[in-house]
């Protein structure tokens, strides 16, 4: 159950800091400060923040920017990290070619 | 489609063990392990692990890969490696990537035991190459033979840092500092000890400012923080280094139970997103269960059990066992689990600021801070006696759920007792021969024999030593003391390397008379 | 009061959020509801991406030309965001006779409406798109659709909507639509009670359940639909791609990965566990449908599969509606799983219907009471 959440409500001004351009989701080379200016355009969660700017789409799918991005996130809404609901997790695990996942077969077969 | 009783997706510590308490009461295992070896962090682990004998200390990570590793073999797992589990789909199905096909497995039981991967934390120049993971470092070194650099920061100082500051030393790598923002350092105390004592100093309430370089690592800037972990201008330190090393923590890789579509939570004492599970690790969904890292944060030996625990109740789920046998399995097992939650690093007592031991004892402020005791701190603790002869010494301050020590000493001058926490009490009766086997059972090294009355004007220290070249016997060198500093002359009288001692050195150097309690290090 | 608007908006998606933009545009007041955690959470964030005119049903034509001609091209532009909006054509392939039967019908019936549609052979459609299997031989071609990125439109739409002071509220569940006084006016959700001159419905397939309360039913079905996203690839055809046979569809996106959607058959069967989950099956299919038709991607890297419900209307047109007996409802859902291309163009007469009181093009085809037995 997702809890309330008005997008309206005030979070203050986005606000330039002087470490805005270190990278943080290194896959797709998404800056702290394309992440923090993002939730000030109103993407509250990380799924929206995800599907906003690319962060954790990318060939590690969120393994090593995940817990930064949540990090970022949340001082920005001033809520904890653990508030954040995390991104989706789906198949595959690990990157696959396309002609190794269309090589399908039974165990036992 | 091939339907297994039990699928098990991770050969690691976990997993390898949940498919033997499963294989042994009859079940049909199988595991998938997307490495090339199995064994999982286990084969990377160098070093003597701590506990009690049902926990496996005083052996060897790697040692104790082996032996599960035979042991699944002798109980009929089948181990499949370079399996790669891309997805747990419903009503308990796994597509599992070998070779170049996907095959769909099901299992009545499904035990995830996928670890976790390494924390991350962003600096001034953390994507240059030269940065890596303390775990990947870890990988290099000990998997595959690479020293992972020259000069190397280590930041984080937790077990895992400390562990593998060490190792890095132990490759003939120069570590030039430890940093940590907190301002205590988070791994065992005698951990720390043993790179003080090689020189490396401590940086608490510090934190990496900048990772110098163009193409890659060349040096790093350091600064102290305060306790709003704001940079204190002024205070800026440089390092020329080639590596920065990255130990903050990790976070379970629980990828594939959030997918099938267990009940998770986001739970910072367990290291992150975790599926809730109950006693026995099994998730939301009846039938998955976890075990390991991946379902909080803990160490291999802990992980061992929690994987026991599922695979038996697994087999009770499937009707393999009765509720008896898995109540009576199950409660032992989370007894010893229990006992090694005990202690100042457990679970129970993380955050919380511990200055006495349960002994009363202070808890030495320097170690915390220094990664070494004081020569006044030392002697307050009950395995530092002065006693004529030769004797013991045992530099063991905290409480911590290990007691190899004990059992070690064919005389009984060694005495921990039931509670396997407490502080090891070396006895002023000792009748100590001098065997050794409790400096080279110590997994922490943090046992020494000292005889101030072997040789007039000198004393006999014998320190526990991994280090290769071996010294030779007659060699002249420099002693040093629990801080790294330069104390004294130092001569080696003897180094003795049993198959006992399972490569722990012994090497014996004496000392001038005054010197005994403080010459810790040789070179 | 502070939970009253001119217009309650259920449901965030793409056409919940255009309209959203579209009437405060037009000096309205708004107040958009969500269910979800997130905004655009259901079949806004999970479609192939296309805008297309062509393999419509004919009743849908005229709304996707006007998008295509109108809204699309300077939509970006407009919303102050790049929604990575594609005008490079659509192929739609075929291998065998049947599948160029089945592409010519659809093509001519598209013609008859007045769409740019036609047939070329395997070899014109190597021409433009040089990755095309040899064993193609022909496809209908229109110039003038395209793809564009569902992800960022809805959140686009979002975005400027709330810039220009639109409310929007996640987490909140509709559990009621009140009448008062014979008038639709209120929506309650759990905590909160909302009310305004005009409430659109537009929660996809979860429409159905709100209009419960207010007796009379959307003859939809949930579909789960799966799509699977490769790495990123170098720059290699930005038409948007279907076959005759439906075994694949999708686009290379602006970033450079491919999405691909397509179905393994048991689409209407799929189980879930209440989430749109993926199936064991439906990518490996998705695959092998792809490789018969682009034998260069077999290589390519897919990071990542996902699912999403579509919400299918019986006759698989969308109900965009005035509904006259619960005055100040309107509905728009029933999308059927082609809603994202012509979701600027509805969520414009959406504003029109609220506004002016009618549409600029007609919307007979799309009434919530069409519903007749089929003798």
């Amino acid at each position: 159950m997702s809890k309330v959440n008005d997008r309206s409500r005030d979070i203050g001004e986005y606000m330039m800091r002087p470490d805005d351009d270190i990278i943080i989701c290194r896959c797709e080379e998404i800056t702290k400060g394309e992440i923090r200016k993002a939730v000030y355009e109103g993407m509250f969660t990380i799924t929206e923040i995800r599907r906003y700017l690319r962060t954790g789409m990318g060939l590690c799918q969120g393994l090593t920017c995940g817990k930064l991005v949540k990090g970022i996130v949340a001082k920005e809404l001033c809520v904890s990290p653990s508030d954040l609901e995390a991104a989706m997790s789906r198949a595959p695990m690990r990157p696959i070619e396309m002609k190794v996942l269309g090589n399908e077969k039974r165990g036992g077969e | 489609m091939k339907r297994y009783d039990v699928i098990v997706v991770g050969a690691g510590p976990a997993g390898l063990s949940a498919a033997i308490e499963a294989a042994k009461r009859g079940l049909k295992v199988v595991v998938f392990d997307e490495n090339s070896k199995p064994g999982g962090q286990l084969f990377k682990q160098i070093h003597k692990f701590f506990g009690s004998k049902e926990h496996r200390a005083k052996i060897r990570g790697f040692k104790i890969g082996e032996e599960l590793l035979k042991e699944a073999e002798v109980t009929g797992v089948e181990v499949v490696l370079n399996a790669i589990v891309i997805g747990l789909f419903l009503d308990k199905e796994v597509t599992v990537n070998v070779n170049d096909e996907v095959v769909h497995y099901k299992g009545d039981a499904i035990i995830v035991a996928t670890g976790a991967s390494e924390n991350m934390v962003t600096f001034d120049g953390w994507t240059l190459p030269g940065v890596i993971g303390a775990g990947a470092a870890q990988t290099m070194m000990n998997l595959h033979s690479v020293q992972p650099g020259k000069r190397i920061l280590m930041l984080g100082s937790g077990n895992v840092g400390l562990v593998v500051s060490y190792q890095l030393l132990q490759v003939g790598c120069e570590v030039v500092a430890i940093v940590d923002a907190a301002p205590k350092i988070g791994g065992y105390g005698v951990h720390a000890a043993k790179v003080a004592r090689c020189g490396v100093p401590f940086n608490l309430s510090h934190t990496i400012i900048k990772a110098e370089g163009d193409q890659y690592v060349t040096g790093v800037t350091i600064g102290e923080v305060d306790n709003k972990f704001n940079i204190i201008p002024g205070t800026e330190k440089h390092f020329d280094v080639d590596t920065i090393c990255i130990a903050v923590g990790l976070s379970p890789m629980s990828q594939l139970l959030k997918m099938a579509g267990c009940n998770m939570e986001e739970n910072p004492k367990k290291g992150g997103f975790v599926p809730v599970c109950n006693e026995y690790g099994e998730t939301s969904i009846g039938g998955i269960f976890v075990s390991g890292d991946v379902s909080g944060i803990e160490e291999a030996s802990s992980a061992m059990i929690e994987g026991r625990i599922s695979g038996v109740a697994a087999a009770f789920r499937l009707g393999f066992i009765d509720k008896e046998e898995l109540k009576a399995k199950a409660g032992e097992l989370e007894q010893a689990l229990l006992s090694l939650r005990q202690g100042m690093f457990g679970p129970g007592n993380k955050g919380k600021d511990i200055t006495k031991t349960e002994e009363d004892c202070d808890v030495s402020i320097n170690l915390l801070k220094k990664g070494y005791m004081t020569d006044e701190e030392v002697v307050k603790y009950p395995g530092v006696k002065s006693i004529k002869g030769i004797h013991a010494v045992i530099e063991c301050s905290q409480n911590i759920p290990c007691n190899p020590c004990q059992d070690s000493c064919p005389k009984k001058c060694i005495r921990i007792g039931d509670k396997i926490t407490a502080l090891p009490i070396v006895d002023e009766e000792s009748k100590c021969i001098g065997c050794g086997m409790c400096v080279a059972s110590c997994s922490g090294q943090a046992i020494f024999l000292v005889n101030e009355d072997y040789e007039e004007g000198y004393t006999y220290v014998t320190l526990p030593y991994e280090f290769l070249p071996l010294p030779k016997k007659g060699m002249k060198g420099v002693a040093f003391d629990r801080s790294g500093q330069e104390v004294c002359d130092a001569e080696v009288v003897e180094i003795k390397s049993l198959a006992a001692f399972d490569h722990t050195n012994l090497l014996t150097i004496k000392v001038p008379k005054e010197m005994g309690m403080k010459a810790r290090f040789f070179k | 009061m502070e939970n009253c608007a001119d217009v309650i908006i259920i449901g965030s998606g793409v056409i919940g959020n255009a309209a959203a933009y579209y009437l405060a545009k037009r000096g309205r007041s708004v107040i958009v509801l969500e269910k979800s955690g997130n905004i655009g959470n259901g079949g806004s964030s999970r479609n192939g991406g296309g805008v297309r005119q062509s393999g419509r049903d004919k009743r849908e034509l005229p709304l996707a030309i006007y998008g295509v001609k109108n809204l699309w091209p300077t939509l970006s532009e407009e919303l102050g965001m790049d929604v990575e909006y594609y005008k490079d054509g659509n192929l739609r392939l075929g291998k065998t006779k049947e599948h160029i039967k089945i592409l010519s019908n659809l093509s001519k019936n598209a013609n008859e409406s007045g769409l740019d549609v036609k047939m070329i052979s395997g070899d014109e459609a190597r021409k433009i798109c040089p990755y095309l299997s040899k064993e193609v031989i022909g496809a209908s071609w229109c110039p003038t659709d395209g793809h564009a990125n569902p992800l960022l439109t809805t959140l686009a739409y979002y975005r400027k909507a709330r810039q220009l002071g639109v409310r929007f509220i996640t987490g909140e569940e509709v559990s009621q639509v009140k009448k008062i006084k014979g008038k639709a006016r209120q929506v309650v959700t759990k905590n909160n009670v909302y009310e305004g001159e005009n409430i659109i419905l537009a929660s996809g397939y979860e429409s159905r359940k709100v209009v419960q309360c207010l007796t009379f039913d959307i003859p939809m079905n949930r579909v789960l639909l799966e799509v699977l996203v490769t790495e990123e690839q170098p720059p290699m055809f930005y038409q948007m791609l279907g076959t005759a046979a439906a075994d694949f569809y999708g686009h290379q996106s602006k970033h450079g990965s491919f999405v691909f959607g397509g179905s393994s058959g048991y689409e209407a069967f799929n189980k879930d566990n209440g989430t749109p989950t993926t199936s064991s099956i439906t990518a490996s299919a998705v695959c092998r449908g792809i490789m018969k038709y682009f034998p260069i991607l077999a290589d390519a890297k897919i990071v990542r599969t996902w699912a999403g419900w579509i919400d299918d209307c019986v006759d698989h047109v969308p109900v965009i509606s005035f509904v006259e007996e619960v005055p100040g409802l309107i509905l728009a859902c029933g999308f059927s799983g082609h809603g994202f291309g012509i979701s600027p163009t509805v969520g414009m007469l959406l504003s029109e219907m609220v506004v002016d009181g009618k549409t600029s093009i007609d919307l007979g085809a799309f009434r919530y009471d069409r519903f007749r037995a089929k003798i």
